[in-house]
């Protein structure tokens, strides 16, 4: 009953999705601004009914009713209540779900939060944000319906995939959908601003925080589903260029990229379109993964069963959707005209640029070697598989040019640099690089990879730091305080700007994680019987015994190693070869001990069924928390980044704001609340529609 | 300072561009969809093998595909992380042993994208009475098309590729192989493809 009535208001929400479309443009249309107040209610109704179809999922769930199909297939009388509730997003159809709940809450709140603000903008984000609506809830309820009943009622549930029976796991997808779906806020406005005409910097300024929220939620995900295929999947590595990785790592990278050039248009009143398409071409993207994991198209390991027909609706609401916004972006940008020309190839703007270009090759070489399968098959060349060697050959470079401008992109001033500028800059980290490329290579590192990227490191870091130095003791010596309430004062001054370099912090530190856990590892794998052992660099692993171990959903095997250096006793560690009975998969379960930043890393893929041999894959991954660590770091740069205090500076946007409220002190005769504000929209209409000019 | 570029108005390279790349992107997924995705096409049966020169898995010594020509080649790509492979193993040493009195036959391992000592260890576990070379950057593989491991190659006095097995060599496969493709190969009683 309760799962009919989450079905119910599903439709409805299809219902009212529809009307969120219709009335903002039949609002724009008769210039009656009561339709987009409809527009807005039909949206905030919509939360309310996809919600109460998310809470009927769970009830099921915690209710164990197997009688809805898909409760049966990812869900167990035995699991654990955590997983039983995760259940949710552990198949398609809840994934669906899932995607178009945090829609329908994200654009509930933009229209809360910019209504007032931003109230031209309105119209085309309530429209644009319901037609994706539209397209997500037509896919659920026709093609994907999580609410569908299965007769005989089964006894018990298959069981969610033991694979993603995990902490990270269960918070990987949301994630990663908050940073899909929070691009998809950014590229509304966009859309605004191109439908409107209003190409200024307002709508740059306007979803700032959107932007850097969804680069942050997609950040978490990648690093949280990086975290679980590293030590739940049991093969040491934290990124293996899965198309369903690299369809979340795509828009990463494009949204990084917008977050860095819209600083140019906001400076320097440049790259006005580029920062359209960036932003269009990271919510498509975002799309196009989507695309790419729910149709089945490329197999990996990620991938659910093809369905050509659910694939077919997907691929056309795709096209219907690049389409419309690429369409409109070459059509509304052939009026544009870009207003300022490049000063000089040395200045930030020109870094801006590279910076730009640097992401986006980068995006393209990830996309080709995505689609890479089916172009083969499309164009009947020789089948060949892209792997890891094909991305770390053409990517490597690309990385190490990014993480070099990172180091000059935020000092080189605008404009144009002088060489005295770059002198006083580079000239001191340029020698500390030079000293650490020495140290480096006299510590015995040698591989050109890792010598190159730390020298980088190395040059970036002493940049940041010099930096540091400089703007912490200049605002010492003028409030006499110490320095470390100098560079205080000096982060108060513009916490954006420091917030930013705190994040690029954590990219060196990731880097350095990156370059050592996977230059510098050692990797074992052998048959081991009990008693035996095997070195690993330094360290010292002996297998002492195999035996039977049980837990609540699964059976399965477990190894004692004893890990030592030297002939001290470091710790015991104790992998397991799992099978979980009802859903009849194996498991591999990790065994990590840790050693400052790096790990100790057992597993046992393969056990012999009378238990006197296993399969031991050991290795030693040095730094490899750095990855995390640093991923933490990013991730507090950002945070302060969206929390900071706005500057109050007199902005451009100022006029705007302040138009509606003119309004307001004219004589009002209508007393009614829908009234009064549909007569200041009515005014701010008039300004808008007609004028569809550039600012 | 900054120059204003006079406006165009018009519809520039760039947008036709994009749109082009977005129409083929759709045409490239529609396509997708009602493709295999494990398809292969079987470019490679009749044409001339390609080229192999790569280090022995044992000695310091290259080993090159052309210093075989005039006698027919089993090239058998495996690698020790490979499930498939242990299955077929004691059937690849079966029909190296069955032929190894002709001195016109030869089998050749390609051990690919592997670590060398973890090679070594396979063949001790499993035993080995064949010759293989490594690839260790999946060179060969890549110009032969392999797509996943194991795969086996038949190759004729001429230097002609005259079969491809993908998966495992067992059973039928074993003697489909024996009976109808090496066999008439080593008495030059095959039909010319």
């Amino acid at each position: 009953m309760i799962i009919e009535l989450g079905h119910f208001a599903v439709i409805t929400a299809l219902i009212l999705a529809m009307v969120g479309i219709a009335s903002p443009i039949i609002g724009l249309k008769k210039r009656d601004a009561v339709w987009v107040e409809v527009g807005k209610q039909a949206v905030t109704l919509n939360f309310i009914l996809i919600s109460i179809g998310m809470l009927a999922m769970e009830y099921s769930y915690l209710m164990q009713d197997y009688s809805v199909r898909y409760v049966y297939a990812t869900s167990n009388s035995k699991l654990p209540i955590f997983y039983k509730v995760a259940g949710l997003w552990g198949g398609h159809e809840g994934s669906l779900l899932l995607w178009s709940w945090i829609l329908s809450f994200f654009c509930m709140l933009a229209a809360r939060i910019h209504w007032k603000t931003q109230p031209a903008v309105m119209p085309y984000l309530i429209a644009m944000q319901s037609t994706v609506m539209t397209g997500f809830l037509l896919l659920i309820l026709f093609l994907s319906n999580p609410f569908e009943r299965i007769f005989p009622v089964p006894p018990d549930g298959r069981d969610l995939n033991p694979l993603l029976q995990d902490p990270a796991m269960v918070m990987h997808p949301p994630f990663l959908y908050l940073g899909y779906v929070g691009l998809s806020i950014p590229f509304s406005f966009a859309m605004a601003a191109l439908f409107s005409g209003r190409l200024g910097e307002e709508w740059i300024k306007a979803t700032q925080r959107w932007t850097l929220m969804a680069w942050l939620c997609l950040t978490i995900g990648i690093l949280m589903g990086g975290y679980w295929a590293y030590y739940e999947l049991g093969w040491g590595g934290y990124w293996g260029w899965d198309p369903v990785e690299n369809a979340a790592f795509m828009p990463w990278l494009v949204a990084t990229a917008f977050l860095h050039s819209v600083m140019v248009q906001e400076s320097r009143k440049m790259f006005k379109v580029w920062n359209l398409f960036l932003i269009i071409l990271a919510f498509s993207l975002s799309l196009i993964g989507t695309f790419l994991v729910r149709s089945g198209i490329l197999s990996s390991v990620h991938s659910f069963a093809a369905d050509p027909g659910r694939g077919l609706f997907i691929l056309g609401f795709l096209s219907f959707m690049l389409l419309l916004s690429f369409g409109t972006l070459i059509f509304r940008s052939a009026k544009l005209k870009s207003q300022i020309e490049m000063d000089s190839v040395i200045s930030r703007e020109a870094i801006f640029l590279f910076n730009n270009l640097f992401f986006l090759v980068a995006m393209v070489t990830v996309f080709i070697g995505t689609l890479y399968p089916l172009l083969t098959e499309a164009l009947q060349f020789k089948k060949v598989s892209v792997g890891p060697p094909y991305y770390n050959t053409v990517f490597m470079p690309v990385a190490l040019g990014l993480v070099f401008l990172m180091g000059i992109g935020p000092y080189i001033p605008w404009r144009k640099a002088s060489v005295q500028n770059l002198k006083e800059l580079f000239f001191m980290p340029g020698l500390i690089a030079l000293g650490g490329l020495a140290v480096f290579a006299a510590v015995g590192i040698r591989h050109s990879y890792a010598l190159a990227g730390l020298t980088v490191v190395c040059f970036v870091a002493a940049v940041i730091f010099i930096d540091f130095a400089k703007i912490a003791s200049f605002w010492a010596k003028r409030e006499q305080v110490s320095s470390l309430q100098g560079f205080l004062t000096a982060y108060k001054k513009n916490p954006r700007r420091l917030s930013g370099i705190i994040t690029h912090i954590g990219v060196l530190v990731m880097i350095i994680g990156i370059i050592f856990s996977t230059i510098y590892q050692t990797e074992k794998v052998m048959i081991m019987k009990p008693g035996e052992e095997v070195n690993l660099g330094t360290y010292r692993i002996k297998l002492i015994r195999l035996y039977g171990a049980q837990g609540v959903n699964w059976e399965g095997q477990e190894a004692l190693f004893n890990v030592y250096q030297g002939e001290t006793l470091l710790t015991q560690l104790r992998p397991q070869k799992r099978f979980y009975t009802v859903s009849q998969t194996p498991t591999t379960e990790t065994a990590i001990h840790q050693i400052y930043t790096g790990h100790i890393f057992v597993t046992i893929p393969e056990v012999a069924p009378d238990g006197s041999w296993a399969r031991v894959r050991a290795l030693h991954n040095p730094l490899v928390l750095w990855v995390w660590y640093g991923g933490a770091i990013m991730g507090i740069g950002v945070i302060l980044n969206i929390f900071r205090k706005s500057r109050t500076k007199v902005s451009a946007s100022q006029p705007e704001t302040t138009a509606p409220e003119v309004v307001i002190s004219l004589p009002r005769p209508a007393q009614e609340e829908v009234l009064h504000r549909s007569n200041r929209w009515q005014t701010f209409l008039n300004t808008v529609w007609p004028g569809r000019k550039e600012v | 300072m900054a120059e204003t570029k006079s406006s165009s108005g018009g519809v520039r390279g760039w947008q036709i561009a994009l749109l082009i790349g977005i129409f083929g992107l759709i045409v490239l997924f529609y396509k997708g969809l009602w493709g295999n995705p494990s398809y292969i096409p079987p470019v490679l049966i009749g044409t001339p093998a390609p080229a192999i020169t790569a280090p022995d898995l044992y000695q310091p010594k290259e080993v090159s595909l052309s210093q075989f020509r005039g006698k027919v080649v089993v090239l058998n790509f495996w690698a020790s992380w490979c499930q498939e492979c242990k299955l077929e193993h004691q059937t690849l040493l079966e029909l190296k042993d069955r032929f190894s009195k002709n001195p016109n036959f030869v089998m050749l391992g390609v051990n690919y994208q592997d670590k060398e000592d973890l090679a070594q260890q396979y063949l001790k576990e499993h035993g080995n009475n064949f010759d293989h070379i490594r690839d260790a950057k999946g060179r060969i593989s890549i110009d032969y098309g392999v797509y996943g491991v194991p795969e086996t190659f038949v190759i004729d006095q001429n230097g002609v590729i005259r079969h491809k097995q993908i998966g495992p060599i067992i059973g039928e496969t074993y003697t489909y192989l024996v009976e109808q493709v090496i066999e008439p190969l080593l008495n030059g009683t095959a039909k010319a493809s």
